[in-house]
C-alpha cells in the first residue's frame, strides 16, 4: 500500500528526477508537473495527498499555484509543502499565507524533506483520543468525525492542518498553550520554533470562524507565551 | 592697476546733451504759462490783484512739482515781475508802493523753492523705488535661471552668463575656486581681471573702481570664500552686489550637490545591477546544487537503498557537476565581457557542432519542446571562437525559449549571406514591445514581460559583444505579436586566415 500520493511541481527536470527516485524508494506514489498550470490540471483530474511546490517557476509561480489550490473546491484538499530558495522571514510568511502547510528551503537534505512530508501527511488523532465527536458553541459547530465545520449553519472549508490545529485547540480549551506545545502536537515532534507557522495558521482560522477576526473571541493570543482557546460556557 | 587697459577701456562718459535741451524747453514753457496767466488776467477777464496772485501761485506750484527747481524759479521770477507790473499799483511800473506786496513776492519765491524741493525728493524716491524694484525683478529672474538651470551647460559659466545678461553688464567673470577655472562672459572678454579675482577669492576682499565701472567681490558660502565675481558696466548697489554673490554661491553649491547626488545615483545603480546579476547567478547555481544536495543526502542517509535507485542518484550528481562546470566557465566569460575584455580563441570550424553544443546546454530548458533546425546545405566553415559562439547562441535560444509559450516550437536556421553565415532564431512569443526595441541589447536591460523569469539581463548584451568581437552582427530581424526573429552573423573562414 502506498504511503501517499505526492505531486511534485518543479520546472527543473533534474530535481524532479531526484525526487521521483527518493519518493518511490520510500513507498510514495509520485507524479510530476513542470509548471503551475500543469499542476492545476493534474489536481483537477486526480487525487493527491500532498503537493511539493517549487516557489520560483516561470509563468504561474508557486504562490499563485498554492492560492489556486486553496481557492478551488474541485478536489479534496491536499497538504502543500512549498520549496523555496529564499529564506527571509517575509518569504516564509508569504508561502504560509498563500495556504502552504510547510516550507522547505533549497538546497534541502532528503531525510529532512522526507520528515516534513511525513509530518504533513500525519493525521492528528487527538479528537478521537479524547472521545469527543462534536463540539458546538455560539454559532460554531465542529464535527471531528466528518471533518466539518459549520459557522452560522454554513460549512467552512478547512485544510487538514487547519482542522488539526483547531481540533487541538478546542480539545484543550481555556488554558494557555505554548507555541512549542502546539507545534509539536499538530506538526510533529521535529517542530517547535516555527512561531510564524502558528501566527499565519491562527490568522487563517480566525478569518474562518471568528465573527470579528481582528478582535478574536475564541482564538486568543497570549503575548510571549502562546495561544488560548476560549470555549464559551454554552457548549 | 587702474591704468590697465581693462579699466581704461571702461572709461566712458555719458553725453549730457538731451538733458540740457529738455531743461531749456521746460523753462521756456514755464515762462509761457506765466505769460498766459498774465494775458488772461490783464486783458481777457480783468481780475483783481488777489486773484492774479493766487493764479500765479497755483501755476508755480504746478511747475515746481512736475518739473523742478530751475523751472519753478524762472516761473516765480517772471510771476513776480508780471504781478508787480500788471496788477500792483502803480500799474505798469515796476515800483512797489505798498510794502505788503513784498510779502506776495516772497510768498512766490518760498512756494517755488519748497514745492520744487518736495517734488524733487518725491521724484528721487520714485526713481529709487523703481530701481530697487528693477533690481529685485532682475535678482528674481536670475535666481530662477540659476536654480532651475539644466546641467548640460557648465554651471559656473552659466551663472556668469546669466548675471551679465540679466543685469546688462558689459562683462562678467566668475572664478570657481574648487575647479580653479575662471569663466568669462560678455562682449568684452578681458583676461587681466584674473589676478583680481584670485586675490578676492583668497582674501575675501571687495574691490570697486567707479571710474573703470568695475567691481570684484568674493563669493562666500558660510563665511568661506568659494570663488569671486567680477562685473563691469553700470555698477550695482552693494546690496545687489551682495545678493549676486550669494546667488552665485548658491548656484555653485547646488551644482556641487547635484554632482555628488549624480555620483551617488550612479553608484547605487551599479550596485542594483550587480545585485540583480548576483541574484540571477545565485539562482542558476542553486539549481544544480539543489539536485546534488538532495541526491547525496539521500545516498548518505540510506533512505534510498535499492542499487538501481542509488545509481540513478549518482548519475544526477555527475550530470549536475557538468552543469555547474559549464555555469562557472560561462560566469567567467560574462565577467570578462562585462569588463570589456574579450579574448578570442578563433579557429575555422564547421557550424553544426556549435549549434548542437548550444542546444545541448539548454537541454533542461528545452525539455520536451520542439526545436526545428533548418540548415542550408553546404554551409561554409566559420572563423570563430567556438566556446563564445556557443555562449552567444545559448543566450538567443534561451530568450526564445523563455519568452514563448511552452507548446510553441522554436526554429533555428542557418544560411550563408555573402561573407557571413547568418543564424536565425525565431519563436512564437509575444514579441518585443516597440518602446523596448532600442534597449534590448543594453546591459542589464530586462524586458517588461520578463516577470517571473530569472535572468541577468546580460544575455543579449553578451551575445552582441561576442558578435562584434568576431566581426559579426546581431539584430532583431522582425518582431510582432506572432513572434520574434533574432539574427546572429558569423564570419566565414576565408582562405588564408582571420580577417
Amino acid at each position: 500500500m502506498s504511503a501517499g500520493r505526492i505531486l511534485v511541481v518543479d520546472d527543473q527536470p533534474q530535481i524532479r528526477r531526484v525526487m521521483r527516485t527518493t519518493l518511490v524508494a520510500n513507498g510514495y506514489e509520485m507524479d510530476e508537473a513542470r509548471s503551475g498550470e500543469q499542476a492545476l490540471e493534474k489536481l483537477r483530474s486526480g487525487h493527491y495527498d500532498l503537493v511539493l511546490l517549487d516557489m520560483n517557476m516561470p509563468g504561474v509561480d508557486g504562490l499563485e499555484t498554492c492560492r489556486a489550490i486553496r481557492a478551488s473546491r474541485a478536489w479534496p484538499e491536499p497538504a502543500v509543502i512549498m520549496l523555496t530558495v529564499r529564506s527571509g522571514e517575509r518569504d516564509k510568511v508569504e508561502a504560509l499565507d498563500a495556504g502552504a502547510d510547510d516550507y522547505v528551503i533549497k538546497p534541502y537534505s532528503t531525510p529532512e524533506l522526507l520528515a516534513r512530508i511525513r509530518a504533513a501527511l500525519r493525521r492528528t488523532p487527538l479528537a478521537r483520543e479524547l472521545g469527543q465527536r462534536r463540539v458546538a458553541f455560539d454559532n460554531v459547530e465542529i464535527d471531528f468525525e466528518a471533518h466539518q465545520v459549520l459557522v452560522r449553519g454554513a460549512p467552512v472549508r478547512l485544510t487538514s492542518k487547519e482542522m488539526d490545529l483547531l481540533s487541538y485547540l478546542v480539545t484543550h480549551p481555556n488554558r494557555v498553550l505554548s507555541h512549542r506545545e502546539i507545534l509539536q502536537a499538530v506538526w510533529g515532534p521535529d517542530y517547535g520554533d516555527e512561531h510564524e507557522y502558528l501566527r499565519v495558521f491562527i490568522n487563517r482560522l480566525r478569518k474562518k470562524i471568528e465573527p470579528h477576526p481582528a478582535k478574536p473571541r475564541y482564538l486568543l493570543t497570549e503575548p510571549w507565551s502562546g495561544y488560548r482557546f476560549h470555549l464559551p460556557q454554552n457548549v | 592697476m587702474a591704468t590697465s587697459p581693462y579699466f581704461a577701456a571702461a572709461r566712458r562718459r555719458r553725453p549730457a546733451g538731451p538733458g540740457l535741451v529738455r531743461a531749456a524747453v521746460q523753462v521756456i514753457a514755464s515762462l509761457a504759462i506765466v505769460a498766459g496767466i498774465t494775458f488772461i488776467g490783464y486783458r481777457v477777464i480783468r481780475v483783481n490783484a488777489t486773484t492774479a496772485g493766487f493764479a500765479y501761485l497755483v501755476a508755480i506750484l504746478a511747475v515746481a512739482s512736475s518739473w523742478g527747481l530751475v523751472e519753478s524759479l524762472a516761473a516765480s521770477l517772471a510771476a513776480v515781475l508780471c504781478f508787480n507790473f500788471f496788477f500792483l499799483p502803480p500799474l505798469l511800473t515796476l515800483t512797489v508802493a505798498d510794502p505788503q506786496n513784498w510779502a506776495a513776492l516772497l510768498a512766490f519765491l518760498a512756494t517755488s523753492v519748497i514745492a520744487s524741493q518736495l517734488s524733487a525728493r518725491a521724484k528721487q524716491r520714485t526713481r529709487e523705488a523703481l530701481r530697487r524694484q528693477q533690481d529685485m525683478e532682475r535678482l528674481y529672474a536670475l535666481s530662477r535661471s540659476i536654480l532651475l538651470a539644466h546641467t548640460e551647460e557648465d554651471v559656473a559659466h552659466g551663472i556668469a552668463r546669466q548675471i551679465a545678461q540679466v543685469f546688462g553688464f558689459s562683462a562678467a567673470a566668475l572664478y570657481d575656486r574648487s575647479t580653479g577655472a575662471i569663466h568669462h562672459t560678455g562682449p568684452e572678454d578681458v583676461p587681466e581681471i584674473d589676478d583680481r579675482l584670485h586675490e578676492a577669492a583668497l582674501k575675501g576682499t571687495l574691490f570697486r573702481d567707479a571710474d573703470a565701472e568695475t567691481v570684484v567681490t568674493a563669493i562666500r558660502l558660510g563665511g568661506e570664500p568659494i570663488g569671486a565675481l567680477a562685473l563691469r558696466g553700470e555698477l550695482p548697489s552693494d546690496t545687489v552686489l551682495q545678493a549676486l554673490a550669494n546667488l552665485a554661491a548658491i548656484g555653485l553649491e547646488k551644482a556641487r550637490a547635484q554632482e555628488a547626488a549624480n555620483r551617488a545615483d550612479a553608484a547605487r545603480e551599479s550596485q542594483d545591477l550587480k545585485s540583480t546579476l548576483l541574484d540571477a547567478l545565485a539562482h542558476e547555481f542553486k539549481t544544480p546544487l539543489t539536485s546534488m544536495k538532495a541526491a547525496t543526502s539521500a545516498l548518505l542517509s540510506g533512505v534510498v537503498a535499492e542499487p538501481r535507485a542509488r545509481q540513478d542518484l549518482i548519475a544526477v550528481v555527475n550530470e549536475e557537476i557538468d552543469q555547474l562546470n559549464r555555469l562557472v566557465t560561462e560566469a567567467v566569460h560574462v565577467a570578462r565581457i562585462e569588463a570589456g575584455d574579450i579574448q578570442l580563441d578563433r579557429a575555422r570550424q564547421p557550424l553544426p557542432p556549435i549549434l548542437a553544443a548550444s542546444l545541448h546546454t539548454l537541454e533542461s530548458t528545452i525539455e520536451g519542446r520542439e526545436v526545428k533546425v533548418d540548415l542550408e546545405p553546404d554551409l561554409p566553415e566559420v572563423n570563430v571562437d567556438g566556446d563564445l559562439t556557443v555562449l552567444a547562441l545559448r543566450q538567443l535560444l534561451d530568450n526564445a525559449l523563455r519568452y514563448s509559450p511552452r507548446g510553441s516550437p522554436i526554429t533555428l536556421r542557418a544560411a550563408r549571406r555573402e561573407q557571413h553565415v547568418v543564424i536565425r532564431v525565431s519563436d512564437h512569443g509575444p514579441g518585443v514591445p516597440l518602446s523596448e526595441l532600442s534597449r534590448i541589447f543594453d546591459k542589464f536591460y530586462r524586458g517588461s514581460n520578463a516577470r517571473g523569469t530569472y535572468g541577468t539581463g546580460m544575455g543579449l548584451a553578451i551575445a552582441r559583444e561576442i558578435a562584434h568581437a568576431q566581426g559579426g552582427e546581431i539584430w532583431l530581424e522582425k518582431t510582432s505579436s506572432e513572434g520574434s526573429e533574432f539574427c546572429f552573423s558569423l564570419p566565414i573562414g576565408a582562405e588564408g586566415g582571420a580577417p
